[in-house]
């Protein structure tokens, strides 16, 4: 977050993304680009061909050690320990009453040598959660803004990389990750195959002073095939659309992952974990508020915070809400009691004082096409 | 960057034209560009009586809802439809196809109130 002087801090990309006329914001305590042109152009960029991202400002915590794996089991919804070298996971931490900490991912590297990255808004309390909680041989080293991260992101991403990189992005399945020499970097670096988007696309892990050069390189040399600078604004309709949770939004403190959609990541199998009991009798009660997508009939969109009803009744909150171009409609999340949480139930959004129709439907409202 | 002339501003970034007592209203270039991608604007009802710089509907980008505070009083005799089924347009013709609605002027010294496109341009180079 801010320093003491509460000042916005920059990514190694800072004077990049400004040479790019990119117009910036304050997100997470670093001053980062919302968006170049313009949010829709970009977001068509990786619906179609390919976008770049700076998401440096995201923590990146690295996780040393035998324990590691069966410490991190304790403090999560979802296995750790039996990820083999070369995995990545999402994984979310709880706390007692089951709520969300922060949504992550961890990358297993070696067996002993793992990534953790956390929401650059949570990175701060997030670095509290890890340390208070470390023991056995689990050494933690924070590189909050002290390592950049670049994606690629879309259908044109693996070609488009693959010049660059050493290892055959081919043979690095989804939600896999490899060392690998590139281009412009001395050491080898991280290259996973995982996004925000719902497209295809890889995430570069790579040292501050090497960053600027492999971002100008890319853009250079591939603005001709497609390859668009996105900011903030297009990455959030990306996510959006592709039904992922946005941490404050669709999970938080209070809200757990079961409510997020988010079972298929709880492993109540595994011995404890903080929040299993809390989770698993908000699981076996059933009757908890939960998020669903909206779809919107006008055109006037939903917004977070906006009253959602039900038969007249109210049923919940907006929880996101953007226009969604890929299926050109305004979309929302919503957290709703569970009558109003089946697919088909007429709803109302209160905007402005006026109740706008929609309706309850299945997350996530996009999914790309398999090739 | 030149004003269109012949065009009154408010400090709130709408435009002005004036037709005898009957005014058009839009959001300028620099308004549109600084919101983004527009996708929906709402607009005062047909016949509604407005009141000089009151909030009278929103103008939504992808990202944010902001305010209109109409730089004219009177009652709206017209609303600009086609920007309801394709509010980018107000993006690509802010000074154009993009206008709003227009007022019958109760007053027409309330114009006095408005900026010139010297002044206007000046406001701008200074934010």
């Amino acid at each position: 977050m801010n320093d003491a002087s509460g000042a916005l801090r920059r990514t190694a990309l800072y004077d990049a993304h400004l040479a790019l006329g990119a117009r910036m914001v304050p997100f997470g305590g670093f001053e980062m680009p919302v968006q170049y042109t313009s949010i829709l152009a970009e977001h068509d960029a990786v619906r179609k061909r390919a976008g770049l991202f700076d998401l440096s400002h995201m923590g990146q915590f690295e996780l040393h050690g035998r324990d590691v794996g069966e410490w991190a089991e304790t403090l999560t919804v979802n296995r750790v320990a039996n990820m083999k070298p070369g995995q990545a996971r999402y994984n979310i931490f709880t706390n007692e009453r089951g709520g969300a900490h922060d949504d992550v991912i961890f990358y297993r590297i070696s067996d002993d040598d793992w990534l953790l990255v956390v929401n650059a808004s949570n990175a701060d309390a997030m670095w509290r959660v890890v340390s208070a909680a470390r023991s056995g041989d689990v050494r933690l080293t924070n590189l909050h803004g002290e390592r950049a991260l670049i994606a690629i992101q879309g259908p044109r991403a693996s070609a488009l990389l693959q010049p660059y990189v050493e290892a055959d992005l081919a043979a690095l399945r989804y939600y896999a990750c490899t060392l690998s020499r590139v281009r412009e970097a001395r050491d080898p670096i991280l290259i996973a195959r995982t996004g925000y988007t719902g497209e295809d696309g890889f995430e570069l892990f790579l040292s501050n002073d090497e960053a600027v050069g492999a971002w100008d390189l890319l853009l250079a040399e591939n603005r001709a095939h497609g390859l668009t600078a996105c900011g903030l604004g297009a990455r959030d309709v990306l996510r959006l659309e592709a039904g992922m949770p946005l941490y404050g939004h669709e999970l938080d403190e209070n809200i757990t992952p079961l409510q997020a959609g988010l079972a298929w990541a709880i492993k109540f199998d595994k011995p404890a974990f903080v929040g299993r009991d809390a989770l698993a009798a908000q699981r076996d009660a059933g009757d908890y508020t939960r998020i669903v997508g909206v779809t919107m009939e006008g055109r006037a969109p939903a917004r977070a915070g906006y009253a959602v009803f039900a038969s007249g009744e109210r049923a919940g909150e907006v929880r996101s809400g953007s226009w969604g171009p890929s299926v050109a409609k305004n979309i929302a999340t919503a957290l709703v009691a569970p009558s109003a949480a089946a697919e088909g139930t007429p709803l109302e959004i209160e905007i402005r004082g006026a109740r706008h129709p929609a309706v309850t439907v299945p997350l996530p409202f996009y999914r790309r096409p398999k090739n | 960057m030149a004003q269109p002339a012949g065009l009154l501003y408010s400090k709130e970034h709408e435009w002005v034209k004036l037709d005898g007592d009957v005014a058009t209203v839009g959001i300028t270039d620099y308004a549109q560009a600084s919101l983004g991608d527009i996708v929906y604007v709402e607009l005062p009802r047909l016949g509604a009586t407005l009141e000089q710089f009151n909030s009278i509907g929103v103008v939504e980008s992808v990202k944010a809802v902001s305010d209109i505070f109409t730089p004219v009083g009177g009652e709206v005799i017209a609303i600009n439809d086609a920007i309801e089924s394709d509010p980018a347009l107000v993006n690509r013709e802010p000074f154009g196809g993009g206008w709003f609605y227009k007022v019958k002027l109760g007053d027409v010294s309330q114009t006095g109130e408005l900026m010139s496109p010297e002044q206007y341009d000046r406001l701008i180079s200074e934010t």
